[in-house]
């Protein structure tokens, strides 16, 4: 107790410390990288987190596109409406509709059409190329304009002035759109293009599209009464049950999701290569005490209690920790800078170094945490240095030091540590499944190693030198079997579940779906043009075959009497479903591939009420059943239906699958259109051509365009999360060179023995490729085997795929880690292939 | 007529290791005392038990049974704390083989000493001692670059920096030629005499134990 208040020591501690590290950091540099790198992968995850986060925040209104939004989904507000807001604030109506840009002589994208009128964007820019573009697509001279995006640009070889037919009427290319304000996907990723509110009126589309969304926005000038204005808003609509109303704070909601999502995946793996770190800190520092074993003895024989011995080292862990953090985090606030680089310019964001010293304090607590629990055990081992051991030189290695008060410290700690991550996320109970997965997998590579050795004493001896080196190495109280069997396979596994998991994914989605899918969807059929088009198919195919479903859009009102919005909370896995306008269809019978789950079918008839088949799983999420009374929002009237029956979709089927269907009965009195699929031996491209030519209304999507998109968003999901799992392996690789390091001594005396006995340098170069091999095929044996059972669960259970073990994929993670991992393992013992005898002989 | 303190107090003082059949019994009853101004070589054969007088006067080992007292203080008993305390305020050790920290300077070494007893900022004493040493040449050298008299010059100015009521020496010349051995002996046997404190001395070297006040020879882990 004595030592917490006196300075003066501490200062003495301080000083030693200080010093001992100017003199010793080579023996730190270890401990110093590996915490440096594990701290830059948190920093960076909190660092571009908060950054995106500001940046959201700071362009909230441009992000939502004013001060208030309000969808009224596939129907405009009423005039009376519009003229009610337009007294209260600045009004802009954009609509957003799907469409297909043709090309007179040939090629169609199927796009994202957005008209504007003159007030958008009320915040922000509509950056174009050339500049002024979206000011002269508003302006009516000569023919009228169209500014697309670069996809639709490079997809269909356009230039400026060149013609663009959308619908019947021929648009010229008035400018590339760089970025608008609002981050809309399509204009980001997909096929995006604006035309002139004046244009999209000519289109005349009385009947209102289930693909169309009509948004209203408003900008509030800066000296009104904000708050008062958006209340009378929401008073004005709160009536229309099909109006959504969204305010700054709830823009870009599904971009935070993402950033949330991703930086918790990101916070697992850091605190994942933060633990080998850990084992490797351990490890480093358990060496550092046992080369310093004389001196320690030497501050006990002077009178330094082991307590005061302790902390010096500790305090040197402290600073190490300290400077590596500071720098870890100095690296993360700049890291915005660069990832600016990464984001492609239509998102229109500019991320900004953000510092905030509750990051860093984050940061940091959890470095000490694991530091501290890395650190006990080896630092325990100090008290059994005995200085006795001066006066008759031998000194014995210590070993980490587990007694139940360690134990005890060990657990509060750690329980510390996995409840400040559990506490900080949202998805806590998948985080703490994590936590359990990953110590027990430590628990489990500890014990093969144990057990390799084990097997081995079993084994009969062989009479071969390079085995029996090898086997000595491994089977050695300073064997290199666990530490390598941990550190490698828990980052080694992790590689694998991630890369099995996606690759199947990505087999199935991408692979599998074009032999089983459509050629081409349909959507946006009227019913008149419906049987002219079956007919136009079938002169081009008679062959062709084609499916056809009623289709009308609506939005979730009400479960039970209960509003949704009220009812399913935002992380809710089918919050989607009740986002806005969604297709429903219907049918005299259930759909082949869909089998009734509970409940039964309605009988034909009665046309007076709304019937309802709902998504099994939807259902389940959204907590109704059989019975229940939902509340629909259908071309803008409220109907209320009982729900009849549950049915298993199967959206990896390639029918037209509906999560809502509703009684045919009823639902032929609605004004509909039609989706369709088609499958044909015609090429895609050929039939999509002639179908726009012939009836440019209708939509006609390539079914492999929209593959070969997934699969190269599949192939970069799969880069980017393999490349951070191989973080992982980094640390692993570092913690296992820094076993090697530390072992240097040793082994060099051990090769020096052999030298002596006339074993030759080849002998030993293919002991230890021996040693190694062992103990990585043990490892991977356990780890591609814990991979395989745990992919397999994911993807047949989780995503209900078929799961299958891809041999080229895992040879080629494993052999290129265990190359990597050896050729550092050479790299690290080069000094010990050929040592000099005349140290030995001299006892030095 | 002056009262001689006793510094050190052995009394029937036993010390075995193992049990059964491998128990070997290092010290067998030794009882002796040694005043604060005494210089007492220990002399025996190898494995006669000199050594762990040395390593039971500094409270580095723990007796079987018997007592021993360091200024007066039974420590038999203390725990491995107080044992520290007691070594740090009353006893310095010069070892055979010097046993300095390598990566601290000669004066570093000397000032761990007093900075063990939280003696902070003494570089002026602990300078001025190995300036009496010869070696104020030498004050900011590392062990490496000192010969081997030199390191052990230091590890005396370590010992001796406290003003310490006992220095337990385990072979101080065993490492050095003749010469230094002697210029060394000397050099401990002025600056304990000046300062009246107790010297024990393990040694082989029957000439060197002659120069001491009383021998106490060991055989068989008895005082013959």
């Amino acid at each position: 107790m004595a030592l917490l208040f006196n300075y003066q020591q501490w200062l003495f501690i301080h000083r030693y410390a200080v010093r001992d590290i100017r003199r010793s950091y080579k023996k730190l540099w270890i401990i110093a990288l590996t915490l440096f790198i594990s701290l830059l992968l948190l920093s960076l995850t909190f660092s571009i987190k908060q950054s995106l986060n500001d940046e959201i925040q700071a362009n909230s209104k441009e992000l939502l596109g004013g001060d208030m939004q309000i969808s009224s989904g596939i129907k405009p507000l009423s005039g009376e409406q519009l003229q009610k807001l337009s007294n209260i604030a600045e009004v802009s109506q954009t609509v957003n509709f799907f469409t297909m840009l043709s090309k007179p002589d040939g090629g169609a994208v199927f796009t994202d059409l957005r008209s504007i009128d003159e007030h958008y964007p009320l915040y922000g820019v509509v950056q174009t190329e050339p500049a002024g573009a979206r000011e002269k697509l508003l302006i009516e001279t000569g023919a009228p304009a169209v500014l697309i995006n670069e996809n639709i640009q490079n997809q269909l070889q356009l230039k400026i002035g060149d013609e663009l037919k959308i619908m019947n009427t021929i648009f010229v290319v008035g400018g590339v759109i760089a970025s608008v304000p609002d981050l809309t996907n399509s204009a980001a990723f997909g096929e995006f293009a604006i035309i002139s509110k004046r244009e999209f009126a000519k289109f005349d589309l009385r009947a209102a599209s289930s693909f169309m969304k009509h948004d209203t926005r408003l900008k509030i000038a800066k000296s009104d009464d904000y708050q008062r204005k958006i209340e009378t808003v929401q008073a004005l609509l709160e009536d229309d049950k099909s109006i959504r109303m969204r305010l700054p704070q709830d823009s870009a909601q599904s971009l935070r999701r993402i950033i949330d999502n991703f930086s918790n995946f990101l916070n697992l793996v850091s605190v994942s290569a933060m633990i080998i770190a850990g084992i490797g800190i351990s490890n480093t520092l358990l060496s550092f005490i046992n080369q310093r074993n004389t001196s320690i003895a030497i501050k006990k024989s002077l009178g330094f209690s082991a307590k005061t011995i302790q902390l010096i080292y500790f305090y040197e862990i402290l600073i190490v920790l300290f400077a590596s953090s500071i720098l870890a985090y100095a690296v993360g606030v700049l890291s915005p800078l660069a990832a600016n680089a990464a984001i492609p310019e239509s998102f229109g964001i500019s991320l900004q170094p953000s510092f905030s010293l509750l990051d860093y304090a984050n940061v940091a607590f959890i470095g000490l945490l694991v530091v501290l629990i890395f650190s006990i055990p080896s630092l325990y081992s100090i008290p059994s240095i005995k200085a006795a051991a001066l006066f008759r030189n031998t000194f014995q290695s210590v070993n980490l030091h587990f007694s139940v008060k360690n134990i005890a410290y060990l657990v509060i700690l750690t329980t510390i540590l996995v409840a400040y991550f559990v506490l900080q996320t949202r998805v806590q109970l998948l985080t703490l499944y994590y936590f359990l997965a990953f110590f027990i997998s430590i628990g489990i590579f500890y014990s093969v190693a144990k057990l390799l050795i084990f097997a081995l004493r079993r084994l009969p001896a062989f009479s071969n030198n390079t085995y029996k080196i090898a086997y000595r190495n491994i089977a050695s109280k300073k064997s290199l079997a666990p530490i390598i069997t941990i550190s490698l396979g828990i980052g080694l596994t992790l590689l694998l579940i991630l890369s099995f998991v996606a690759d199947n994914l990505k087999r199935e989605v991408v692979d599998s779906i074009p032999s089983m899918a459509p050629d081409i969807f349909f959507v946006s059929v009227n019913k008149s043009e419906k049987e002219p088009l079956e007919a136009f198919i079938k002169n081009l195919d008679v062959d062709a075959v084609m499916e056809f479903n009623p289709m009308v859009s609506a939005a979730f009102v009400s479960i039970n009497g209960q509003s949704v919005e009220s009812r399913v909370s935002r992380d809710n896995r089918s919050h989607w479903a009740i986002e806005g306008d969604r297709r429903i269809s219907w049918s005299e019978f259930p759909p082949e591939d869909n089998p009734i789950v509970s409940g039964e079918w309605w009988a034909p008839g009665n046309s007076d009420q709304m019937l309802v088949s709902m998504d099994a799983r939807i259902a389940k999420d959204l907590n109704v059943g059989v019975n229940d009374e939902i509340t629909l929002s259908i071309l803008g009237r409220e109907v209320a239906g009982t729900i009849m029956n549950l049915r298993q979709v199967d959206y990896q089927g390639m029918g037209t699958n509906f999560a809502i269907m509703i009684n045919s009965a009823f639902a032929d009195q609605l004004p509909y259109e039609y989706v369709g699929t088609l499958k044909s031996e015609i090429p895609s491209g050929e039939i999509q051509a002639q179908v726009v030519r012939q009836f440019p209304n209708i939509s006609a999507i390539k079914v492999d365009r929209l593959v070969s998109k997934v699969g190269a968003i599949m192939n970069k999901i799969l880069i980017a999360v393999t490349s951070i799992s191989l973080i992982v392996i980094v640390i692993g690789m570092i913690v296992i060179v820094s076993a090697v390091l530390v072992q240097t001594s040793l082994r060099k005396y051990n090769n020096l023995i052999y030298k002596i006995l006339g074993v030759d340098f080849a002998t030993i170069l293919k002991a230890m490729t021996l040693e190694f091999a062992i103990i990585y095929f043990t490892l991977l044996s356990f780890s591609v085997s814990a991979a395989a059972l745990a992919s397999y669960f994911v993807v047949e259970s989780i995503f209900t795929l078929q799961w299958q073990f891809d041999l080229g994929l895992t040879l080629m993670l494993t052999v290129s880690t265990g190359v990597v991992t050896f050729a550092l393992i050479l790299l690290a013992n080069k000094n010990m292939f050929s040592p000099a005898v005349y140290p030995l002989i001299r006892n030095e | 007529m002056t009262m001689n303190k006793s510094a050190i107090q052995f009394s029937d003082v036993t010390l075995s290791y193992g049990q059964n059949i491998n128990r070997v019994d290092v010290l067998k009853g030794i009882s002796f005392s040694i005043n604060t101004d005494e210089i007492v070589s220990i002399v025996g054969p190898s494995g006669s038990g000199k050594t762990s007088i040395i390593m039971l006067a500094a409270g580095l080992e723990k007796t079987s049974s018997g007592a021993i007292k360091i200024n007066n203080e039974d420590i038999t008993s203390l725990n491995e704390n107080a044992l520290s305390a007691v070594r740090r305020q009353h006893v310095g050790i010069v070892f055979q083989s010097f046993y300095l920290i390598p990566n601290l300077t000669a004066l570093e070494n000397v000032l761990l000493s007093l900075e063990a007893n939280q003696k902070y900022n003494k570089d002026e004493d602990a300078i001025a001692l190995l300036t009496e040493f010869g070696l104020a040449h030498r004050v900011h050298h590392l062990p490496s670059e000192l010969s081997g008299g030199e390191q052990q010059r230091v590890a005396i100015a370590r010992a001796l920096i406290n003003k310490p009521a006992i220095i337990l020496a385990d072979e101080p010349t065993g490492n050095l030629d003749e010469v230094t051995s002697k210029n060394m002996m000397q050099l401990l046997f002025d600056y304990t005499r000046k300062q009246q404190t107790a010297l024990v001395l393990v040694t082989h070297d029957n000439d060197l134990a002659q120069q001491c006040d009383r021998i106490i020879e060991i055989k068989d882990g008895t005082i013959v």
